[in-house]
């Protein structure tokens, strides 16, 4: 089986933008060298190859020269124009990545994208994902389940447990990208890189809507003169007609509630 | 089986034409280097005279990333508020074939490692040569590197690693390494528009300029410059390095003080500093050279103290790209002829003999020293600058003085003996001559 790691090649020219980016200073960000060390990890606890992906122009090919020498056995690049739609790229990541039982990817990358790659290649594959991942336990057996621990807003954490095919993203703090040896170093430089030519098609996601309330009938003001119907939308101390105290029993209340949020227009 | 026939320690100028001529000889080459690309460590600011690429590289001016063609060179010395300059323009030097260019050498060194790659060199880079491999008879037989698994062996091992060379300290190449003979050099980046660059310095295009500088270093043995490239200047000063630890200055608060001066603030005004960088830079000419052969071993470039610096010849890239090439034949020839040893390689040796790389530094042996001695640096800018000063003073209604009244007063003024100007110039008439 593959295990596949997704990095970003970003020509990142530093915090001066340029009009002609130096691919010399170009790269993929920690996150996406953690998501290869991991994969690496599994790869070793397993007979699994460990294929590495990424999407740009020629000169993206030296980030995967990289991830080789340190033990990547694979490497596609993906020609297709960097600034496509991220499902699009996913897609076509997806097309290069047949029979992969695991996706690792970085939760960042260094031009600090959306970040949504990930989510849209799980949805292509239709597998779990679990994503911006800050801790994992591997497991001694690289095919049994294993726990994650997942940043949530607001500080919280939620712990996952993975036991089936799925894409995980990592922060870079995760893990350290092991350093290549010499040997590997060097015969990277050698191995073959296949290409893929993009398709461009898009990945098809369920239609989402954002939540919208429904409207609120709101009764007309009463007044004869502008001034008193101001004066009644205004005037916090006259009543608005709404609003009635009632002793009854729980059930009779609520009944009563309804009824009454029915007639001023807040329920059907 | 070595892992390769030659193993290239550095890809600056040097490193990168051994690997060509090595590799275009049909040598399996790795050249190592250690930082991400080549040039990325590069702190350069001067002028590269790459006639001898003529060689290696034909047409090398067509590709070669070059910031300004050189067309105007001066020499300028400084007193305390004067300033004489010897200026020279030829427009000639801004055409094929070319005389001197500025560049970046990040760029530069980069496109001349790219030359040895596309001649069949495999290019390492990011990975630090940590050592020298020796076989059962203490023969140079490879490296070590800083990478898990790193050793690497070869039939030769040619170390291009630059000033202060690790791998020929370590080949017991320099026996007497003396602080005396190298100078720190100190530069800053100003950014400034191109028309700025080209109305202040008297240009156009990719024309450039090389300003030479004696005096103005605060007292420190040494010297400045001032190089333009397209929308920067390099301003920076050369200061030896004895004498900067001795007298406790800082080198920023010396270039500080040089572009206060009268001469040089309108040339940098409104420059933003984008780079500030040193660089130990071996001065001291064949004086200070290593021994540049050993069994399985050259050493070449910087690492090999090629540099010249002799007052209006500053010159350093063209000898390590010489030196590199003959160094990438020489081993090429040894390999061929299955003996690699101290003896077979000497043909490098015989080879820099026979050209300008030892010819020049031969005839200009006492220059450096002469150059750098206190009598030039602190009593001769300030009698030039006096001479001069008072030859073109107008101080009607007194009749003018006779030269040679102004040259007589303004020696004694400095403080120079006349049997001390005599040696100084048989010296300088003997080196330059």
């Amino acid at each position: 089986m593959t295990i596949a790691v997704c990095i970003k090649w970003v020509n990142y020219s530093g915090p001066v933008e340029s009009d002609t980016p130096d691919e010399r200073f170009a790269g993929f960000s920690f996150a996406d060298q953690a998501a290869l060390e991991w994969a690496l990890r599994i790869a070793e606890k397993s007979a699994d190859e460990v294929l590495v992906l990424t999407a740009g122009p020629v000169g993206a090919e030296a980030v995967l020269r990289d991830a080789l020498s340190r033990g990547a056995h694979r490497a596609v690049r993906i020609d297709i124009d960097l600034t496509s739609d991220s499902s699009v790229i996913a897609r076509s990541l997806v097309g290069a990545m047949s029979q992969a039982r695991m996706v690792w990817c970085g939760d960042y990358s260094n031009d600090r994208g959306s970040g949504s790659v990930p989510s849209f290649i799980a949805a292509e594959l239709n597998i779990d994902q679990a994503l911006g991942l800050v801790a994992l336990e591997l497991p001694e057996n690289a095919n049994a389940s294993f726990t994650a621990v997942r940043r949530l807003d607001g500080g919280r954490r939620e712990q996952l447990l993975i036991s089936g095919p799925a894409v995980l993203s990592v922060e870079g703090s995760t893990i350290r990208l092991r350093r290549a040896s010499l040997k590997n170093t060097m015969s990277a430089s050698k191995q073959e890189i296949q290409v893929i030519t993009a398709t461009g098609d898009r990945v098809e996601t369920p239609a989402l809507r954002p939540y919208r309330p429904r409207p609120r009938v709101t009764l007309a003001p009463i007044g004869l003169t502008a001034l008193e119907r101001v004066k009644h939308i205004t005037d916090t101390s006259s009543s608005k007609g709404h609003g009635e105290t009632v002793h009854a029993e729980p059930s009779v209340a609520a009944t009563l509630i309804l009824e009454s949020l029915r007639k001023w227009g807040y329920l059907p | 089986m070595t892992d390769a026939d030659i193993i290239v320690v550095g890809a600056g100028p040097a490193g990168s034409c051994a690997a060509i001529a090595a590799a275009r000889s049909g040598k399996r080459v790795v050249l190592i280097e250690r930082g991400p690309f080549p040039g990325s460590k590069n702190m350069y600011g001067g002028v590269i005279y790459p006639r001898i690429l003529d060689e290696l590289i034909p047409q090398w001016f067509e590709t070669a990333p070059i910031q300004r063609w050189v067309i105007r060179r001066s020499t300028m010395v400084l007193s305390d508020t004067g300033a004489l300059n010897i200026d020279y323009r030829s427009n000639a030097w801004g055409q094929a074939p070319y005389n001197g260019a500025t560049a970046y050498r990040p760029d530069f060194d980069n496109w001349l490692a790219q030359q040895a790659v596309a001649a069949g060199a495999d290019l390492i880079c990011s990975t630090t040569v940590t050592g020298l491999l020796r076989d059962d008879q203490g023969r140079v037989c490879g490296v070590s590197t800083d990478r898990p698994d790193g050793d690497l062996t070869a039939s030769v091992v040619i170390a291009c690693d630059g000033v202060n060379s690790f791998l020929a300290k370590q080949a017991g190449l320099y026996p007497n390494a003396n602080a005396d003979n190298y100078t720190l050099g100190v530069k800053e980046t100003l950014s400034l528009s191109k028309h700025i660059i080209d109305e202040r310095f008297g240009v156009r295009d990719n024309q450039g300029v090389d300003i030479e500088i004696l005096g103005g270093t605060s007292g420190v043995n040494g010297g400045g410059f001032i190089y333009t490239n397209l929308d920067t200047i390099a301003v920076g000063v050369v200061l030896k390095l004895s004498k900067l630890s001795a007298q406790k200055k800082r080198p920023e608060d010396i270039i500080a003080e040089l572009k206060r001066h009268p001469a040089i603030a309108p040339l940098v005004e409104g420059g933003e500093v984008v780079e500030y960088s040193a660089h130990l830079i071996p001065e001291a000419g064949l004086e200070m050279m290593p021994k540049m052969v050993a069994d399985g071993l050259l050493i070449a470039g910087d690492a090999a103290a090629l540099c010249l610096a002799a007052g209006i010849w500053l010159e350093g890239v063209n000898f390590a790209m010489a030196s590199g090439m003959y160094a990438g034949q020489s081993a090429s020839a040894a390999i061929d002829a299955s003996n690699v040893s101290a003896a077979s390689l000497k043909s490098y040796t015989n080879r820099l003999n026979e050209t300008f790389v030892l010819q020049d530094h031969k005839k200009l042996r006492k220059i450096p020293h002469l150059v750098l001695s206190d009598r030039v640096q602190h009593r001769y800018p300030a009698f030039v600058t006096g001479v001069v000063e008072r030859m073109f003073r107008v101080d009607n209604p007194t009749p003018k003085p006779g030269v040679r009244r102004i040259v007589r007063e303004e020696r004694k003024k400095a403080g120079i003996k006349l049997s001390e100007l005599v040696r100084d110039a048989l010296t300088g008439l003997k080196g330059f001559g």
